[in-house]
């Protein structure tokens, strides 16, 4: 019965947190959307999507980032930098639910350590 | 001890909340990483790494290499063969030289037990929020460091009168135009003759992601102090120039708005850690059924001592003298431990508080900065007891 309920409450988590399920290793998406191509492209040739998804910035906070990957090599055509700062403001903005990370994996057996 | 599956065996399928989906996740899923050497890790980011211990493994005053943080700014060396690995020491000295790792082996080791704190830790905490790895109390760790003192490194070289900075550079492998991770510290802490050039950690080798096969310790400083996989150690006449000198790793010289912008000019480095603590067990977010719970953490303070913590059960409206553990070295933290029998079933939040030799205490809430740094509030635990 308990194992049923542990399997039950993680079905349900399953569908709450779809997301949290999509995630991989390599490649964790950035949300759809018109720059999701773009912003992957630029951000992505120095570090995984991890760095950006877990932020919650204001506009100014996201615009003052975005400027600075560009002075360190991001590849951002200027004229998406407007659209990729409201890409990044509109999905990973300070009223989104907190981002839930992933754990590197135990050798150990899966079983919790008492 | 609470364990995962007590927690699971307390909370319904309705009444789990957000909360707690992480430790839940992390442990029954497959969403997981293998990272070879770091087990059970909390992932802030794969590429480059940025990984966070979890509370729950701090269960010991020395961290287990497996559970011990990994904060990188850029890429890990992809290669690193010990047998072509060299030191440079040079700079403002007399005498500049190059060691092999078997030569720098074969001088005398010292080991300092120092407790390495990212300056970012508790950044996640931050109201209004700021950029950066959301850390959250994990990006911390104790260890056992031990390689040849920096002084001794430094005075086969002879360093001249004009020498005022050291500064380090390691093997980091930098993308696009990212400036290098490269750092410098004053002379005098250099010379200390604590500040080493790790090559172990717990009494084997460094791993590989924390800086193999050596790295500057600069004891009770932030962890950006003791860079990693070290391979040029130069003297200057001055602190070093670059982005995580300055704008990088700098305060505020007078406490800001929550939000407010500051000048460059308004700002000093980032250099000892701040006195903190932190409450291992119980879990944020378990249940009890047992009223009988032994709190439990760990308190640093730097370069100063922990000389009192207090445990909370109110909130912070009343406070116990918790004891201290008896392990214990000049830059590491101390184990307390405060015995609280719950008066009743109900809701309560454990709160910690460490004071330090020079009278220092934990502000009850975060101090605001532009970049989140030395976040040393106090800590608590909400947790719910079912008897």
């Amino acid at each position: 019965m308990y194992k049923l309920s542990v399997a039950v409450s993680l079905l349900l988590l399953a569908c709450a947190f779809p997301h949290i399920w999509a995630q991989s290793a390599s490649s964790p998406e950035l949300p759809a959307g018109p720059l999701q191509a773009k912003a992957t492209t630029a951000c992505a040739e120095c570090h995984d999507a991890r760095i950006i998804v877990q932020q919650r910035l204001s506009k100014a906070a996201w615009t003052k980032e975005v400027d600075k990957m560009v002075k360190w090599g991001a590849l951002v055509d200027p004229q998406d930098r407007d659209a990729l700062i409201d890409y990044l403001s509109a999905n990973f903005s300070v009223d989104k639910p907190q981002y839930v990370p992933e754990r590197s994996r135990s050798s150990a057996a899966k079983k919790p350590a008492k | 001890m609470f364990s995962r599956r007590d927690f699971l065996r307390n909370m319904s399928g309705a009444a789990l909340v957000a909360s707690a989906v992480n430790p839940l996740l992390s442990w029954a899923t497959d969403a997981q990483i293998a990272i070879p050497g770091k087990e059970d890790l909390i992932v802030r980011s794969y590429r480059f790494y940025d990984l966070e211990t979890p509370v729950e493994h701090f269960r010991t005053w020395l961290t287990p290499a497996e559970h011990f943080f990994v904060r990188n700014h850029t890429h890990e060396p992809s290669t690193i063969d010990p047998a072509q690995w060299k030191l440079s020491i040079g700079g403002e000295v007399e005498k500049p030289y190059t060691l092999t790792l078997a030569e720098l082996s074969r001088l005398e080791t010292h080991s300092v037990v120092n407790t390495l704190e990212c300056a970012g830790n508790g950044r996640a905490f931050q109201n209004p929020n700021v950029p950066g790895i959301q850390w959250q109390k994990g990006a911390v760790g104790t260890g056992r460091f031990s390689g040849p003192r920096l002084h001794d490194l430094l005075q086969r070289a002879g360093v001249k009168s004009t020498g005022k900075h050291v500064m380090f550079r390691g093997l980091d492998e930098v993308p696009g135009k990212v400036p290098p991770f490269i750092r410098s510290i004053p002379i005098e802490k250099a010379m200390d003759s604590d500040t080493l050039v790790a090559t172990h950690l717990n009494g084997a080798p460094l791993p590989k992601h924390n800086g193999f096969p050596a790295r500057a310790l600069t004891p009770g400083w932030i962890g950006a102090a003791s860079c990693k996989w070290l391979t040029e150690i130069k003297v200057l006449e001055k602190e070093f120039e670059g982005n995580f000198m300055n704008p990088g790793y700098r305060m505020p010289n007078q406490p800001v708005k929550p939000g407010e912008a500051v000048k460059p000019e308004d700002t000093h480095p980032v250099t000892a850690l701040n006195v903190k603590s932190l409450i291992s067990s119980p879990q944020n977010g378990s249940t009890s059924r047992s009223p009988n719970l032994h709190i439990q953490g760990m308190a640093w303070a730097g370069e100063s001592d922990v000389t009192r913590v207090e445990v909370s059960t109110d909130g912070g409206t009343t406070w116990h003298a918790a004891a201290l553990g008896k392990e214990r070295a000049h830059y590491a933290w101390r184990l307390f431990s405060y015995p609280w029998k719950a008066p009743k079933s109900g809701d309560y939040t454990i709160v910690s508080r460490a004071t330090d030799g020079q009278g220092r205490t934990q502000p009850a809430t975060p101090v605001w900065n532009p970049s989140g740094y030395l976040n040393n509030a106090v800590d608590q635990v909400k947790i719910h007891v079912q008897t």
